[in-house]
């Protein structure tokens, strides 16, 4: 009989036990944030096809301290969670190669970064002035 | 204990191991093959080889020149139809490979790219990247596995082969996982189980490299052959040995000493021209390079530095981004093992063993003299290498030999009928017996770690880059010492299951019969050639007595017993081995002479 | 002080299957001197202290792939992680995570070794060239594709970083689909089709969250999490085009 008795070490609390996989968790973890604004978007709309008062009520209800609150806190977690995907996206797409050489991650990575600082820069001016 | 009966059994799973397989599997596909590796195949040790291959490959270059090469390197000692076979069935290995993906790098056309490489007159050293060996052999494990013949004995660690009536049937193996004995009955073996570079201290040579095969075919009665060569190569890291392949001074690389003169040029290895020239200066054969340092650390010309004296590899010429391209691993192991980043600071190199030139005597074919017995790689000496190894030549050799251990192996073993097993498992029982006792016995004192020690630094005082008489003898008594003391071995792990211990103690067994067949070989052979350099009256190549290879044969307890048998020579005769300007004027004068006599 | 005189503690997990249930860690006081890798402290402790401490090694530089361990609880190749990134702290090694331990710091590498076997992890010539005929050309660029991916040294250190891995062993792993992607990326390889269904299966690429560990440890920049998840979008487009094309067809 063989005297090998492999020992298979247990799995439970597994992601404290290493920050990065604490990071992973949190940014997994920011999906709930997102999904309740938009259910709390949801309702808005909800409430507007209700008419006018309903509407006002919801606006009202999205000014209360809690749900300004909430709302900074879902702001906080999309924008985790758009660091932690700008920073994985070159490992999704396929690999691209200018004039021969791969394009390196980073520049990847750099060229998202200022793609969404243009959009919003666009998406201010049409928003304050006009 | 368990027999398994197959046709061919492969001790050795590092390049020219899995190289036999492959041949062998596709010989007969009929064929069982055992295909045993102390460790998982692609841990082999050909995973550092960094440089590259060499195969004539440019439209300028052809077989002579690298016969010629070859020979010259091995300061005429090699056999010169092997040599003949090897120049002219290299491009066709390297090919193979490249077919079975090896990721070569190639030139902008997507043809093969080849670099300089010390001794070799005209580029042709294949390369991937600077980590050729390790890109070899994971192509050859990944695509062993296409091969349903080929049956792997992973972390199996040979303990002795069986011999009966003059006949090799077969090895027996310890599986490492839990110590488990089988007899692996075969008709034909193959013994791959690469160099012996750990006998010594400073070395190249990862923790695996430890002889066994030579030990195991030595102890059977096959003389170990030329094992007094041993190749400094001339550019590792202080203290750990670790390498700096030789492609960094192809790609152009600087040997400085204290005072940043490029001292190569005093050891007629001139002129210092700018860039590197093929056969000279940096780009000289590794014996002689290995040589001139020797001599600057007398000259007190070279660096003090925490592991010794140490001379500058200054690579930082080459710029930043050529250095990434083509020498990615030697930046690597720069940075984190030195803190040196070569781009802008030379890296301190010194001399270390890197390759056991001798080995298993073998001919043509790779057939011992020990019929059914085969051997091929860094373990065999096939005649190739002679007195000095040329750089790049042995990843050909474990290929291009390989195949030829394969498909001979396979030929023999249809050959021959299957022995009746009863008297040779009788064998096999005794065998395990003797390993196991050194587990049960009990009242040991010597601790394993003094001995291989002590061994190495005998080995490096007595067997270095330049010997003497005097320190010979000292290595001699000393090797003899230790084997006596090794019976007195304490071993603390008594265990079943891993017990790295106790094949560590097997390893030494081997080791200190492999050292002690080196030492008697060098004290022997009294003039100097190649890697084997006298400072005691010997300092001159002698022909008429030492034009012979070196058996060393296995004498029990007692000191091994030394003879010699001739060399082949088919087209070159004896000349004078010289390098730079100098080389480039004997090589004139020769073609002269030949034309004249045309 | 000089080096000489300085020691440093090293932890090390102790698991012996002929006489423990479960690992234990034992810790010894070796000497310490900066440009020790923390292998030479095993070693020293195998040498000098304990002979009965298991552990795999060869190369000493990070190209074998034997070495690697959880060092304070990051996965690393022991040869190439140094003393002096610990001291004067203590330094924690245990066997790689995620893996059966057979004894002390050796895990049991037989389950990435199947996977690979089962990959194909060779060249299915995509058209038939003789050795006379020479080498097949690939330029820089064609190498540049796959090239990244066949420096995987099997350490398993990726492995060892992967919780999905973890929690459930069938998943083929950041390492071996790196390793098959190595194959479908090379311009000479025309068995893409076949090595497709190991991708497309629920242990395949789609067993990866994209937890992205496995790339952040990996010793050789292989960055396995890019082999895995670029093959993400093959597996879709492949099933789209499955759909389409009855009979199979090949996705870029
Ligand atoms: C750092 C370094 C760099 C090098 N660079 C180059 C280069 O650029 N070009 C070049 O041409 N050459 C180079 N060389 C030399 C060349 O790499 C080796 O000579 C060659 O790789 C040896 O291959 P092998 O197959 O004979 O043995 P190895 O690859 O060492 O394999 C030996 C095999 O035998 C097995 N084995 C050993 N003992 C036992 C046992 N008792 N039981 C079971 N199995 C056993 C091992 O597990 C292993 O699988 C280099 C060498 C070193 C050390
Ligand atoms: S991908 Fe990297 S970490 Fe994973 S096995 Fe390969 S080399 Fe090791
Ligand atoms: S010992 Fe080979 S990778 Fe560390």
């Amino acid at each position: 009989m063989s005297k090998r008795r492999p020992y298979v070490r247990p799995m439970d609390g597994w992601w404290l036990k290493n920050p990065y996989y604490v990071r992973y968790m949190s940014r997994e973890a920011t999906s709930l944030f997102v999904g309740v604004y938009a259910l709390i978007l949801l309702a808005g709309m909800v409430s507007l096809a209700c008419g006018e008062t309903a509407y006002n009520n919801w606006l009202m209800a999205m000014t209360n301290p809690v749900s300004i609150g909430f709302h900074l806190a879902a702001l906080a977690a999309a924008i985790y969670h758009t660091i932690t995907w700008f920073a994985v996206a070159p490992k999704v797409m396929p690999a691209l190669f200018l004039a021969g050489k791969r394009v390196p991650d980073i520049a990847i990575t750099t060229t998202q970064y200022a793609i969404a600082v243009v959009l919003y820069l666009g998406l201010f001016c049409m928003v304050w002035r006009v | 204990m368990e027999t398994i009966k197959v046709d061919i059994a492969i001790v050795g799973g590092g390049g020219a191991g899995l190289r036999a397989a492959i041949a062998a599997a596709e010989a007969d596909a009929s064929q069982t093959i055992a295909l045993i590796s102390k460790v998982y195949p692609m841990r082999s040790h050909t995973v550092a080889a960094e440089g590259g291959s060499a195969a004539v490959t440019q439209a300028h270059d052809n077989l002579d020149h690298h016969f010629h090469d070859t020979v010259a390197g091995g300061d005429w000692l090699c056999e010169q139809d092997v040599v003949e076979y090897f120049v002219a069935h290299a491009r066709e290995e390297m090919v193979q490979l490249e077919h079975w993906g090896c990721p070569w790098s190639r030139k902008d056309n997507g043809h093969v790219n080849v670099r300089a490489f010390g001794g070799m007159k005209i580029e042709r050293t294949w390369f991937a990247a600077d980590k050729t060996g390790f890109h070899i052999l994971h192509t050859l494990f990944q695509t062993s596995m296409k091969y349903p013949s080929i049956r792997r004995f992973d972390e199996h660690f040979c303990c002795d082969l069986i011999v009966e009536n003059g006949r090799c049937h077969g090895a027996v193996v310890i599986e490492v996982a839990t110590g488990k004995f089988t007899f692996i009955q075969a008709r034909a073996v193959i013994i791959a189980t690469g160099g012996a570079g750990r006998v010594f201290r400073e070395n190249t040579n990862g923790g695996i490299v430890t002889g066994d095969g030579m030990a195991l075919a030595y102890r059977h009665g096959v003389p170990l052959r030329d094992m007094e060569f041993v190749q400094y190569h001339p550019t590792c890291m202080p203290g750990t040995g670790l390498l700096f392949t030789e492609a960094c001074r192809g790609e152009g690389g600087f040997l400085l000493n204290r005072d940043g003169y490029r001292y190569l040029q005093d050891y007629g290895l001139g002129p210092p021209d700018p860039s590197p020239r093929n056969k000279a200066m940096e780009l000289g054969p590794r014996d002689r390079l290995s040589q001139a340092f020797w001599h600057e650390k007398q000259k007190g010309k070279t660096i003090d530095g925490p592991h010794g004296q140490v001379v500058h590899l200054d690579l930082r010429h080459l710029g930043e981004k050529k250095l990434h391209e083509r020498l990615p691993q030697i930046c690597e192991l720069a940075e984190e093992f030195l803190g040196v980043d070569p781009a802008h600071a030379p890296i301190p190199v010194c001399p270390a063993v890197h390759y056991t030139m001798g080995g298993i005597m073998a001919n043509g074919e790779t057939a011992s003299p020990l019929a059914g017995l085969y051997s091929a790689g860094e373990c065999s000496s096939v005649g190739l290498h002679g007195a000095n190894r040329l750089g790049s030549n042995s990843l050909a050799e474990l290929c291009v030999f390989g195949k030829v251990a394969g498909s001979e192996a396979s030929k023999f073993a249809r050959s021959v009928t299957s022995h009746h097993s009863g008297t040779l498992e009788k064998q096999a029982e005794d065998v395990k017996q003797q390993a196991l006792g050194i587990i049960t016995r009990s009242g040991g004192t010597e601790r394993m770690a003094i001995l291989r020690t002590e061994m190495a630094q005998s080995m490096e005082d007595g067997c270095g880059i330049y010997r003497t008489g005097t320190a010979m003898q000292a290595t001699c008594d000393k090797i003899d010492e230790l084997r006596e003391r090794y019976r007195n071995l304490n071993i603390d792990d008594r265990s079943s299951t891993w017990n790295t211990e106790w094949l560590l103690a097997i390893e030494l067994g081997y080791q200190l019969d492999v050292a002690q067949s080196m030492v008697y070989s060098a004290i022997n052979r009294k003039e100097s050639r190649g890697s084997h350099q006298r400072l005691d009256g010997y300092e001159q190549r002698d022909d008429v007595n030492y034009l012979r290879h070196t058996l060393a044969h296995y004498n029990g307890d007692a000191a091994p017993r030394i003879d010699y048998m001739g060399v082949r020579i088919t087209k070159s005769r004896p000349g004078i081995r010289a390098y730079g300007a100098a080389g480039e004027k004997a090589e004139q004068e020769r073609k002269n002479r030949e034309a004249a006599s045309d | 002080m000089t080096d000489i005189e300085k020691t440093i503690e090293i932890e090390v997990m102790r698991y012996h299957p002929e006489q423990d249930a479960s690992p234990v860690f034992k810790t010894y006081r070796i000497p310490y001197a900066s440009d020790q890798s923390v292998l030479q402290g095993l070693q020293y402790i195998k040498d000098y202290i304990d002979g009965t401490l298991s552990f795999r090694w060869s190369c000493r530089m990070a190209i074998c792939g034997s070495c690697g361990v959880m060092i304070n609880n990051q996965p690393k190749l022991s040869c190439k992680t140094f003393l002096r990134d610990y001291y004067p702290g203590k330094i924690r090694v245990e066997a790689l995570q995620h893996l059966p331990i057979e004894r002390d710091l050796v895990i049991d590498a037989t389950d990435f070794i199947n996977k690979l076997e089962s990959i194909k992890p060779y060249i299915v010539p995509r058209e038939a060239r003789s050795l006379e005929q020479g080498e097949y050309l690939q330029t820089p660029e064609q190498l540049a594709r796959y090239e990244q991916f066949s420096s995987c040294i099997n350490c398993m250190l990726c492995y060892a970083a992967c919780p999905q891995y973890g929690l459930k062993p069938e998943f083929t792993g950041p390492g071996v689909l790196a390793l098959l992607h190595r194959y479908n990326a090379d311009s000479r390889d025309g068995a893409r089709a076949d090595r497709m269904q190991i991708v497309n299966a629920e242990e395949g690429v789609w067993g990866c969250t994209l937890v992205g560990y496995c790339s952040e440890v990996c010793p050789k920049q292989v960055d396995p999490a890019a082999a895995v998840n670029r093959n993400k979008v093959n597996s879709t487009l492949d099933y789209f085009l499955r759909f389409l094309m009855p009979g199979g067809g090949e996705s870029g």
